[in-house]
């Protein structure tokens, strides 16, 4: 059922992964989606299966990095539509190294797209959901916001950032009835959790996840966008500057 | 019955203890309305129509396991335990009898420990079950003159993590949902209205929770759109406690 005003959401990084199936998902529920990605394949690809759901689809090449850039498509957006209801703040780059090989372009890479890419995001889409009195807002963050692994400091870092960062706005931003909550998904099988392994290195970090996961799989992101879809929804309604981690029982603390 | 809606709920046995009070009876109430099969344990009856009541203290071995082993007789099955049934009795701590400490542990815990057992006992063979922990915001921040309470719910805490990691295999998920004050008659009946309004200060979303916020989460937790989600804590607190 489509209401008759539909919420607007913008997804950012919804070119493939979690953002995809969010974005599906969303389209099914009648949401009008406005989705941004470097990849103009992959964003190409998620557009033409939202609008298979007979959603709506806006899409943009954005880098979230870029606030001229990120500003500019936030008007479009506002411009056509009025309004923006949701945010799902999750375009992701992963780039492993140890600490004392790590280059600052590696830093600097996780660090910019995650947590200024966010900034950039929040702080455009604030202004208007301050008018309105109403919104909300997901963060993918992640479970490694509350454990540090290896060969990842930069990704760690920047998603305890994210956590951070979500705790101050839900804080901020809770006298505007706007809800900022962030996600920690665990091992999800997504093109992110390939990225910088070979195959052989991929089939044995999937196996080593599998094993040691309590719940014995790999997520899929159709699991993670139903989570998104409840905080986004009024079913949420009461919760806000939270962690939800579906994560197969990887961290539960 | 309520209308029952076709969805995944409908025809499922749930199990809510706490069922006739608070959260727990709207919990039930909702349920219900999915279309389950719904039994309330509590020691008041229940006021719900169509929700099976079976008078039980959770915190009685033998009453507990009498009345999982009815519910399996006309049931043949569990899949939804939600543990909803506490005890709040306010006390500063150096007037803490142990009795009170003791009560509080053996109705908020042990009944938990209790419950769940019971229904693991028939959800392990079939391969399938949900369970909901209510705990408490006060299981992390404590507070004034609840130190049994929080200790209570903290225990619930390490029970649901704990049996979240035992169960995952066996495809039953257990979590937690930890309300900040939520407008029922338990804290109703120790904080006067004025204090009740004070507590809505210090909310960052501006309200006292409802028992319909809480049911919310549950059934988000009860569902298969939780099904990568296990060992988790909701805390449906309006933004209270960020941790």
């Amino acid at each position: 059922m489509v209401a008759s005003d539909p919420r607007v959401t913008v997804v950012t990084g919804g070119g493939s992964g979690i953002g995809r199936a969010t974005a599906i998902r969303l389209a099914r529920r009648g949401d009008v989606l406005c989705l941004c990605d470097v990849s103009a394949t992959g964003l190409k690809e998620t557009a033409a299966l939202v609008e298979s759901e007979r959603g709506r689809v806006l899409t943009g090449i954005v880098d979230v990095r870029n606030q001229g850039q990120v500003r500019a498509w936030i008007a479009e957006i506002l411009e056509r539509f009025d309004k923006i209801d949701c945010l799902f703040s999750n375009a992701g780059v992963n780039a492993r190294s140890t600490v004392a090989e790590m280059t600052l372009a590696q830093w600097s890479l996780l660090i910019d797209t995650h947590v200024t890419g966010t900034f950039n995001f929040c702080q455009a889409v604030l202004r208007s959901m301050v008018e309105r009195r109403t919104g909300a807002i997901v963060i993918t963050s992640s479970d490694f916001a509350v454990v540090g692994v290896p060969n990842a400091a930069n990704y760690c870092a920047a998603k305890t950032a994210l956590y951070s960062l979500t705790k101050s706005l839900a804080l901020e931003f809770a006298p505007y009835a706007i809800r900022v909550n962030a996600i920690g998904p665990g091992p999800i099988d997504t093109p992110l959790l390939r990225a910088g392994r070979t195959p052989e290195e991929y089939e044995n970090a999937r196996r080593a996840f599998e094993s040691r996961l309590p719940i014995k799989r790999l997520g899929q992101p159709e699991e993670v966008a139903a989570v998104v879809d409840f905080l986004l929804s009024e079913r949420a309604g009461f919760m806000t500057g939270q962690l939800v981690q579906p994560n197969g029982g990887q961290v539960i603390w | 019955m309520g209308a029952a809606q076709a969805n995944e709920h409908g025809g499922r046995v749930a199990v809510i203890t706490g069922g006739s009070g608070g959260i727990g009876a709207t919990m039930a109430e909702r349920l219900r309305d999915c279309g389950a099969v719904v039994h309330g344990l509590d020691v008041q009856p229940s006021k719900s129509p169509g929700v099976y009541f079976h008078r039980v203290d959770v915190g009685d071995e033998a009453n507990v396991d009498a009345a999982f082993d009815a519910i399996d007789k006309s049931a043949g099955r569990i899949d939804y335990l939600v543990c909803c049934a506490a005890i709040y009795r306010p006390a500063s701590f150096l007037k803490l009898s142990p009795e009170d400490w003791d009560e509080t542990l053996r109705i908020n815990l042990t009944g938990y420990f209790l419950c769940c057992r019971a229904a693991l006992r028939l959800m392990r063979p079939q391969k399938f079950g949900r369970i909901v922990l209510f705990s408490s915001m006060v299981a992390r921040t404590g507070g004034g003159n609840c130190a049994h309470y929080a200790a209570s719910k903290g225990g619930v805490l390490g029970l649901a993590r704990s049996l979240a990691i035992e169960s995952a295999a066996e495809n039953i998920r257990v979590n937690v949902v930890s309300p900040v004050i939520t407008d029922t008659p338990m804290p109703r009946a120790v904080l006067s209205d004025e204090e009740m309004e004070s507590r809505k200060s210090r909310i960052p979303l501006g309200r006292i929770g409802s028992t319909g916020d809480m049911a919310d989460a549950c059934l988000f937790l009860l569902s298969n759109d939780s099904s990568y989600v296990l060992g988790q804590d909701f805390r449906v607190n309006g933004g209270s406690a960020l941790w």
